[in-house]
């Protein structure tokens, strides 16, 4: 057992790629980013739209694959999974997406959509997999009876629950949120933090939380990276970065919190 | 039952309901053809040949004395089969076909809809009577040849459709739980884009049905004795000058079944719509 579970080193991504006419249509999502996890802690990544957080997220997921540098995850580089190790992996790492409204499959229930995982990793018989979403959704808060509904009836604060339910059924050791709030009305959106912040503590998980928002990110980080251009700027622990902020950018993002004041005063 | 009814929007379904009693009554016909018909389609009678219609033959009699009337619902068996086994066909290859394309992208995908534009760069019907030269005069080979000739339609639109479900979250998420691509394609995707296959379809039978009369009317398609729409008009048009109706009544029938199998594809087109939804 490594210390560090998520360990990114040099890791960049290049999307696009050379025409035979027109030149080469490149464009560097992701540069040599390098980011260490320690097990149980919340590392936050800020940053602005189309800074790359949410590419660096999907490539810590495993879901595309970064063109220069490596990933470690629980010392074991994932780039090099296959078969039955894979399906370990995906058992390990959950994510929770952004969107409410297409993070679920409109033609299916709650419930279907929460015993897909289980199903997908033979885990359960039917009946044992209907109880275990029913004691889930009470668990996220919601009445048991949300299984035989469907996304379009729900809010969004009660979906990002179901989103929160589906990444953590599988017991996984890391789950990683991709702006788990930022489409919610700001009552719900401390509403779902606060489910965030005390289901990872009573499983222990390990997570990367990803936001443009500094107020969330500084509520629920032990550690936080700041992203810009698809490198990362700056890190520290959550009290050396908001008390001290070195980079400029890192300052100018702290300056344009409209409450930062308040933020501030907080500490 | 009584609320049901009430509920049910009419003036939604409105095109749909028309097209589907057209067609309704033509698959009837076409399905209890030996009971429906009032006559054999095959006996022959050559005092009767070519009679305008009358009571004993209500649509009147072809140039060997047989009665039209039950000759054009019998061809609708024909008309029928096709559009149905073409239209499935079609489905069937060209939704797989888009989807894979689609969702594995780059080299299959490249290979894949290559293929496909050259199978649309033909004219429809050369493309089918090529087929039928290389496949043989046969209706089953019709069936087959209208087929693929609707594959390539299906394949850009469900490969189109694809491409907008893969941008939705639901299908990292199946991802990322794990989930085999075969259950994510049948699952996660092939349930979200089926409306406008759907609509595709509606519209895939009433050209299938145009394409079958064109082969027959070439002499491709349904072979003599058997009626088919198609041979029926080829027929007709030796006689068009002293018997009319032996062309009118099979071209009516082309185009009943056509107008009706539109309005249900413009209805259904409508209903799933979302933006139409009030």
């Amino acid at each position: 057992m490594s210390a560090e579970m998520i360990q990114l080193k040099n890791v960049g991504k290049v999307f696009g790629q050379r025409r035979i006419f027109g030149g080469s249509t490149e464009f560097a999502a992701v540069a040599d980013v390098s980011l260490k996890v320690a097990r149980g802690q919340t590392l936050g990544i800020v940053g602005e739209s189309g800074s790359g957080k949410s590419t660096l997220l999907r490539m810590v997921l495993n879901l595309i694959h970064p063109t220069s540098g490596s990933i470690h995850i629980d010392g074991q580089n994932i780039a090099a999974l296959t078969g039955r190790n894979e399906k370990a992996f995906r058992r390990k790492v959950q994510p929770i997406f952004q969107n409410p409204a297409s993070s679920f499959n409109p033609r299916q229930s709650i419930g279907a959509i929460l015993r897909a995982p289980l199903k997908v990793h033979g885990i359960g018989t039917p009946d044992s997999r209907r109880d275990r979403v029913s004691t889930l959704l009470e668990r996220v808060g919601l009445p048991a009876e949300f299984a035989d509904r469907h996304p379009h009836q729900l809010s969004g604060g009660q979906k990002q629950r179901v989103a929160i339910a589906r990444a953590i059924i599988l017991e996984p050791q890391i789950v990683l949120a991709d702006e788990p709030t930022s489409a919610l009305d700001v009552s719900v959106q401390a509403q779902v933090l606060e489910l965030f912040r005390q289901t990872r503590e009573e499983m222990g998980l390990t997570s990367i939380f990803v936001s443009h928002n500094l107020a969330v990110i500084r509520q629920v980080s032990d550690t936080v990276a700041v992203m810009r251009l698809g490198r990362i700027v700056e890190t520290g622990t959550v009290d050396e970065i908001f008390a001290n902020p070195k980079h400029e950018y890192t300052q100018a993002l702290i300056a344009a919190v409209p409450d930062h004041g308040t933020i501030m005063a907080q500490t | 039952m009584i609320g049901l009814l009430n509920d049910f929007d009419w003036q939604r379904w409105r095109l749909v309901l028309i097209g589907g009693t057209i067609i309704g009554i033509l698959v009837i016909c076409a399905l209890f053809a030996p009971w429906v018909a009032p006559y054999s389609p095959y006996d022959l009678d050559v005092v009767e040949m070519l009679q305008p219609p009358s009571a004993a033959h209500p649509l009147g009699t072809d140039e060997l004395g047989r009665d039209l009337l039950s000759r054009t619902i019998y061809a609708a068996r024909i008309s029928m089969e096709v559009a149905f086994i073409a239209a499935s066909v079609g489905l069937v290859f060209g939704t797989v076909i888009g989807i894979v394309a689609a969702y594995f992208g780059g080299f299959v995908d490249l290979v894949l809809m290559r293929f496909m534009e050259l199978l649309f760069s033909f004219p429809a019907i050369l493309l089918a009577v090529v087929l039928m030269a290389s496949l043989g005069t046969s209706i089953l080979n019709a069936m087959i040849a209208i087929g693929i000739v609707f594959i390539p339609g299906f394949a850009r639109l469900s490969r189109a459709a694809t491409e907008v479900v893969l941008r939705e979250q639901y299908v990292e998420s199946a991802r990322a739980i794990g989930m085999s691509h075969r259950r994510i394609i049948f699952v996660e995707i092939l349930p979200n884009i089926l409306a406008p296959l759907l609509v595709e379809a509606a519209v895939a039978f009433s050209y299938a049905i145009l394409l079958e009369s064109a082969l027959s009317f070439l002499g491709l398609g349904a072979q003599p004795p058997e009626a088919s729409w198609g041979n029926m008009l080829n027929t007709g048009r030796g006689f068009m000058a002293q018997a009319p109706w032996l062309s009118i009544v099979p071209g009516a029938a082309i185009f009943l079944s056509v107008l009706g199998f539109n309005l249900i594809g413009d209805g259904l087109r409508d209903v799933l719509d979302p933006h139409m939804k009030e």
